[in-house]
């Protein structure tokens, strides 16, 4: 018998959304089940459901089938004894899942003195033992919430469910919004725990890869139905659904040239769960839709050995390996779709090969377009703590027609370094230069410089006033500056670069009737009215969803042919630099640290702090390099190398091998180039240049 | 629909503005409390607007009091008469007019202060703004009512003198609220955007603070007018209210020297209270009514 | 249970600091509070001294009451009360004797200010202690039930009686709590005495229950107009917890409903109510001046609309700034209290 055994399940809530609409589903004792999906398809809700945690008004139907016993049919006094003991929940952003005036230790004693007969040292003693197993001090215990880090509290939250040794443990979005590292370590934690403790796990996320990598089976949802089921692997790299083909597409592999300049995404948005669209749901949006999937729906059925998807190109007797068609060369955006599916042409593989080319020999390369030169930026510490130096010495050039990423963990001054460049903030020391020109911090000055430099932020639901219609928020830039000529015209104009055609019927809607990805669009028609030579794009795409996110960068990169704009986007994700960047700036702790062509610092690395994030990606070959601890802190920046308390170089001796440890712990790196354009803050890389010491580590 | 010119962006202004407030009645009908205090705030201006016909000025004439002092309700006189030997209903009728006026007008004066100085506070940094919320928090914990004592003390009494001792010390909740939003209006990315697009203070607090905070400032003036008129029947009993004019306040302040309490003429205390509280009580009904549907954030159903 | 303990030992190295840390903030925190309370007393000092010198008429001519007086025994008057003295001489004279503690000599009762405010403040203390007590409790109590039920009939009555009640007038309740209850209407015979404090005579446990008897309708009348607010703010503050995700990991863990309130809504949403129920006694201090001056209680509100009636200058700038210091004193100490309560501010 299974553990859990989810039977036609239906969700419907009190507004008459239906979220989940009839997913099977089943999960046997030890076994690790991956459900993935975009906002809006009902994994949350599922997650709910199961425990019946769904707000009061919500109509629910089918079985859900818990060692046997329907939870749907139990009474609620049964349903509390079910609840953690049975099965519990590690949820998304433990911020606000603990409660903030609580001591973490209490709440994790609370589950154990509910369901456990425990006294109260008992349950303190359990609680410690518990915070020790996922790696905490169990001193701990005696902190709120707030003074422990994103990472610290996940692994509360994971000690929480462990309490009173459940057999099931549900985990939502666990790494959502930790960096790459810190991710990193919680899934090795939880994978680690589920395997020694012969847990059954259910994880649900967006991030496909994530999901691959830590799961058995791997179910994808889509409008609140199992599309696509079967081995974790198998689905991620041989998807037989085209939903699950293109949200695996959106996660590029790192060196693939075919995802090289080409991301990838599909048109329109993820539906919302009150609209849901007739037949498969999915026909909007699916680039192989055939006249009848607007009217016939799709069941599961077999497609290979122990694998299940929804699609009319599968066959209904079991299937040949591939047999969803591929999507032909110009995507064909289906019926409704129109409006946000502006029949992205991917780029070919563009000015990559020219860029280079003129990258290889800088003494004749033209003067670039922006640069800083030593650039710091510091903030005073509050309440007269230390000073923090968010940006700490930084040098950058970026050139006409160029898109440069800027990768970094959060806090690494990323985000300050892109304010400081558009003047936001002026720096503390060095200088910025445009068109060969320093940056004048006069008022005057300033506003003829934010004509031709824009920004794009992460969240575009936020970057627009919700009581400003779409041609005011297009047209702002053109007020603020006093704009001459045909405004209608300009406004529409930028709207249809963008993408949103035709733009007269954006004109009067307003940012919530719009999707994530029109937002998007909207914001970046809003930067190009005034007619720039640079964007500057802080986290483009981090807000929106997986399927969705191609679509932008492409029309990034189209933009760049097209008017020859130049671009440094602001990013957390390697994955995003390999689709879109011709270089990439790896920065930590105030300072750029590599350098490079993107091919060149993504294929071979020689920073070993590049190297360990790179090797975390859940995609990459070898053995990841986990860094343990924390992003530090930038008021604290250790004198030497400012990565040598984390770096795995030094911690493995190589670094003494090599004769460079003492210059690790009390000289600063210069950044040197290693032969071309590419260039490394690090003592050992630079004695090493020759080989490759990504070979070394590992 | 299709083939005619597009209208100009002013006219479709225009005709979203007439959507939106189509569509804010359309919120505001479901909530019953909401709607009760609304017809009640149109009957009680309604009978206060037609007063001069209905009443007439003569009401308030001491000389030409057409009964006995004190007598009790009466088919003559439908809630008696008072020390003077006026006609109570006359008196109440033609009081609505100044308690309305004084507290429409107060609480106007009030949350305008309010809002200037909430949302300067809230967009400046810095000195000015460290300043201007020491004086607002050294208002807030004044009591308000002795301050305006002292206010109404000091000048002379007239209906000007109320409205100013009532706004200028009522207004620092409302700074508070309004900085309050101006701060979470100013943390969005889009302020931040604005300013990457060049925009300048005045840009960022009239397109983009002012549209934001104007909801708030709507629903605070209808509960600060029911302040505002329970403050004023206030200062109207003790004694500082103009006493040339005829307020519901005034009218308890008569009923109080007049010895109604002792002699137990309820009569004479019971209409003017129950109009006071009824007004403010539907003014607050209203803003409330008025704040829920525009800042839907409270009565997030769980 | 070894390793348990090996484990504690490195640990409190680690947190002493930031122990410390925490203690040093607080410290600079409260001394920030008390700094600006110190600043907002000056200012009342200042304010309380220049508006009352504005109040039109010559406080010599109200101290005398009419009688026909020589001009000498008037400038022995004015010389009695420094008001011969420039208007700079008699801020400074004023700012240098408040700081001691001398609040000057009432006109009107020609007896120290400070004596006659401390012979009233008991009295003052008394009433608007009990109703502070009863008027909170009855507002919180109310007010998380109103909100864990809201929209249902429960939540509608009571938020709507307390809405009612909040739209009364103070002093038109209690006259017509004394005419109801005190004079007696129809068949209801007076309960309660119209006014004052003691009927007079009584002693011991006597003494007790006449002044409880006594205190009864003011401190409904005080209850019946303040709760609602503290009500309002509860169930605002409780409402927005309601959606929050903490609530639901308490519900998966297991938690019944009452406990899930009282555990983990509740003390998230009175921690802003605290502040809220300090920043509205501002409110309370004008309930308390209309309902003694209504009920004829020997406290500072009573002796404040006596005072201003007259105006006896000295006294009015004293009780203003009695009132005013009371409401600052109380909201510093909720500054200095909360970062205790809330393990989130104070960082």
């Amino acid at each position: 018998m299974s553990l859990l055994d989810v039977r036609n399940l239906e969700v419907t809530y009190a507004d008459g959304s239906a979220a989940v609409r009839g997913v099977d589903v089943s999960l046997e004792a030890g076994g690790k089940l991956g459900i993935a999906g975009e906002s809006g398809c009902g994994k949350s809700t599922l997650a709910l459901a199961l425990l019946r945690l769904l707000p009061a008004g919500t109509r629910v139907g089918g079985e859900i089938l818990l060692d046997g016993e329907d939870v749907l049919a139990m009474k609620w006094g049964r349903v509390r004894a079910v609840r953690w003991a049975g099965a519990s929940i590690v949820f998304q952003g433990a911020m606000h899942s603990l409660n903030a005036v609580h001591r973490v230790g209490d709440q994790i004693a609370e589950p154990i003195l509910l369901h456990r007969k425990a006294t109260a040292a008992g349950a303190r003693t359990r609680a410690g033992e518990l915070l020790e197993q996922v790696g905490l001090p169990a001193a701990h215990a005696r902190a709120y919430p707030h003074e422990l880090s994103g990472g610290q509290r996940q692994r509360v939250m994971i000690a929480m469910a462990l309490a009173c040794d459940p057999r099931l443990i549900i985990a939502d979005e666990p790494t959502t919004a930790l960096d790459v590292m810190i991710q990193a370590q919680i899934l090795r934690l939880i994978a680690g725990l589920v395997t020694e403790q012969d847990l059954a796990l259910v994880m649900i996320s967006h991030d496909l890869s994530v999901l691959a990598d830590t799961c058995d089976r791997l179910a994808v949802m889509y409008a609140g139905r199992i599309v696509e089921e079967g081995p974790a692997r198998q689905v991620f790299d041989d998807s037989r659904h085209p939903y699950g083909k293109a949200l695996s597409g959106a996660f590029p592999r790192i060196g693939d040239p075919a995802s090289r300049f080409a991301p990838r995404g599909l048109p329109g948005d993820p539906p919302d769960p009150a609209a849901v669209p007739t037949g498969c749901a999915f026909h909007p949006r699916c680039p192989v839709a055939l006249e009848s999937c607007s009217v016939d729906d799709q069941r599961l059925r077999e497609a290979g050995a122990g694998r299940r998807a929804a699609c009319v190109h599968v066959p209904e007797a079991a299937a040949s390996p591939s047999a969803v068609p591929e999507p032909e060369a110009s995507p064909h955006p289906g019926p409704g779709a129109g409006t946000d599916g502006a029949g992205i042409p991917v780029p070919g593989p563009a000015p990559s090969s020219d860029a280079t080319g003129a990258l290889g020999k800088p003494a004749s390369a033209p003067p670039p377009l922006l640069s800083a030169e030593g650039l710091h930026v510091s903030f005073p510490g509050r309440h007269g703590g230390d000073t923090a130096r968010a940006v700490d010495g930084v040098d950058l050039d970026l050139r006409a027609g160029e898109i440069v990423a800027l990768v970094g963990e959060s806090g690494c001054g990323k985000t300050t370094l892109a304010r400081s460049l558009l003047g936001l903030l002026p720096p503390t020391a060095g200088r910025v230069t445009f068109d060969g020109r320093p940056l004048d911090y006069s008022s005057g000055a300033l506003r003829t410089y934010r004509k031709r430099v824009q920004l794009v932020l992460q969240d575009p639901s936020g970057s627009l006033n919700p009581r400003h219609t779409v041609y005011d928020a297009v047209a702002e830039g053109l007020r603020i500056h006093r704009y001459g000529g045909d405004e209608r015209a300009a406004v529409a104009e930028a709207l249809s670069r963008a993408g949103l055609r035709p733009a007269e019927r954006f004109f009067q809607r307003y940012p919530h009737e719009l999707s994530g990805g029109q937002r998007q669009r909207v914001v970046i028609a809003g930067a190009l009215v005034l007619e720039p030579k640079l964007l500057v794009a802080d986290e483009p795409v981090a807000s929106l969803d997986a399927s969705v996110r191609g679509e932008i960068l492409a029309l990034l990169l189209r933009l760049r042919d097209e008017l020859d704009l130049s671009a440094l986007v602001v990013t957390h994700d390697l994955g995003l630099a390999w689709n879109i960047a011709d270089r990439v700036a790896v920065m930590y702790l105030g300072r750029i640290v590599e350098t490079g062509s993107v091919e060149q610092v993504l294929s071979a690395p020689r920073h070993p702090y590049t190297q360990a994030l790179l090797s975390v990606l859940p995609d990459a070959p070898g053995e990841p390099v986990v860094l343990a601890g924390e992003p530090p802190d930038p008021s604290r920046i250790s004198a030497g190398c400012r990565f040598h308390a984390r770096c795995p170089v030094l911690a493995s001796g190589e670094a003494e091998r090599a004769g460079v440890a003492d210059a690790c712990l009390t000289r600063d790196p210069e950044i040197l180039g290693g032969g071309g354009e590419e260039q490394a803050a690090c003592h050992y890389a630079a004695t090493s240049s020759t080989s490759n010491p990504s070979e070394l580590i590992r | 629909m299709t083939t005619t010119t597009p209208p100009g962006p002013r006219a479709l202004a225009w005709r979203r503005r007439g959507h939106s407030a189509a569509r804010f009645w359309k919120q505001y009908r479901t909530r019953r409390a909401g709607v009760l205090g609304l017809a009640v705030l149109v009957l009680f201006g309604l009978i206060a607007l037609t007063a001069p016909l209905t009443v007439g000025s003569d009401v308030q004439s001491v000389t030409e009091a057409p009964g006995q002092p004190l007598e009790s309700p009466s088919g003559q006189f439908p809630l008696g008469t008072d020390r003077f030997g006026r006609g109570l209903l006359g008196l109440l009728i033609w009081g609505a007019r100044v308690s309305l006026l004084v507290g429409l007008l107060a609480a106007v004066l009030s949350v305008s202060i309010g809002a200037v100085i909430g949302i300067t506070a809230g967009h400046f940094r810095g000195r000015y703004a460290t300043v201007m919320m020491r004086v607002t928090d050294w208002f807030l914990v004044m009591p308000t009512l002795v301050l305006a004592i002292a206010l109404a003390t000091v000048m002379s009494r007239s209906l000007g003198t109320i409205i100013l001792a009532i706004g200028v010390t009522t207004w620092p909740t409302t700074a508070r609220l309004v900085r309050a939003q101006t701060l979470a209006v100013e943390s969005r990315p889009y302020i931040e955007r604005a300013k990457a697009l060049g925009g300048g203070h005045w840009h960022i607090m009239s397109r983009h603070v002012l549209p934001n905070v104007m909801p708030l400032v709507l629903a605070q003036t209808t509960l600060v007018i029911s302040s505002a008129i329970l403050a004023e029947a206030t200062l109207a009993f003790l004694g500082l209210g103009d006493p040339t004019v005829i307020s519901w306040g005034g009218l308890l302040q008569d009923a109080r020297e007049a010895g109604a309490v002792s002699s137990g003429d309820w009569w004479y205390l019971v209409p003017p209270g129950i109009a006071i509280a009824v007004v403010a009580l539907a003014f607050t009904l209203c803003g409330r009514a008025v704040e829920a549907v525009l800042n839907p954030r409270l009565g997030v159903a769980r | 249970m070894s390793s348990v303990q090996q484990a504690v030992v490195p640990a409190p190295a680690a947190a002493a600091p930031r122990r410390t840390a925490k203690g040093w903030a607080y410290l600079r925190y409260g001394a920030g509070k008390v700094g600006g309370a110190v600043i907002s007393l000056l200012a009342v000092l200042v304010t309380g001294f220049f508006l009352f010198r504005l109040i039109p008429g010559d406080p010599v001519k109200t101290m005398t009451g009419g009688r026909p007086v020589s001009a000498g025994q008037l400038a022995a008057y004015r010389r009695e009360f420094g008001l011969d003295l420039p208007m700079w001489q008699q801020f400074t004279d004023y700012c240098g004797k408040a700081l001691t503690g001398d609040l000057g000599t009432s006109y009107q009762f020609r007896a120290p200010v400070l004596d006659k405010i401390a012979e009233a403040l008991p009295n003052t203390l008394l009433l608007t202690g009990t109703a502070f007590v009863l008027y909170t409790a009855l507002g919180i109590v109310l007010g998380t039930r109103a909100a864990w039920r809201h929209d249902r009939l429960g939540d509608r009555l009571s938020t709507g009686l307390a809405l009612t009640l909040y739209s009364v007038p103070s002093f038109w309740l209690g006259l017509l709590l004394i005419i109801v209850f005190s004079v007696g209407v129809g068949p209801i015979p007076g309960l309660f005495p119209t006014g004052g404090m003691e009927s007079g005579g009584e002693e011991g446990f006597a003494y007790v229950l006449d002044v409880a008897h006594h205190l009864v309708l003011p401190v409904i009348t005080l209850v019946a107009v303040e709760y609602g607010q503290t009500l309002l703010v509860t169930r605002s503050a409780l409402l927005d917890e309601m959606a929050s995700d903490y609530l639901t990991t308490a519900r998966a863990k297991g938690l019944r409903d009452d406990l899930v309130r009282r555990r983990h809504a509740v003390p998230n949403a009175l921690l802003p109510t605290v502040t809220l129920i300090f920043v509205n006694l501002g409110r309370t201090v004008a309930g308390v001046i209309l309902v003694e001056t209504v009920f004829s209680w020997p406290g500072l509100g009573g002796l404040f609309y006596q005072a201003l009636s007259v105006p006896d200058l000295p006294l009015v700038q004293g009780l203003f700034f009695v009132f005013a210091t009371a409401v600052i004193v109380m909201n510093t100490l909720a500054d200095l209290v909360y970062p205790l309560l809330d393990p989130r501010v104070g960082r």
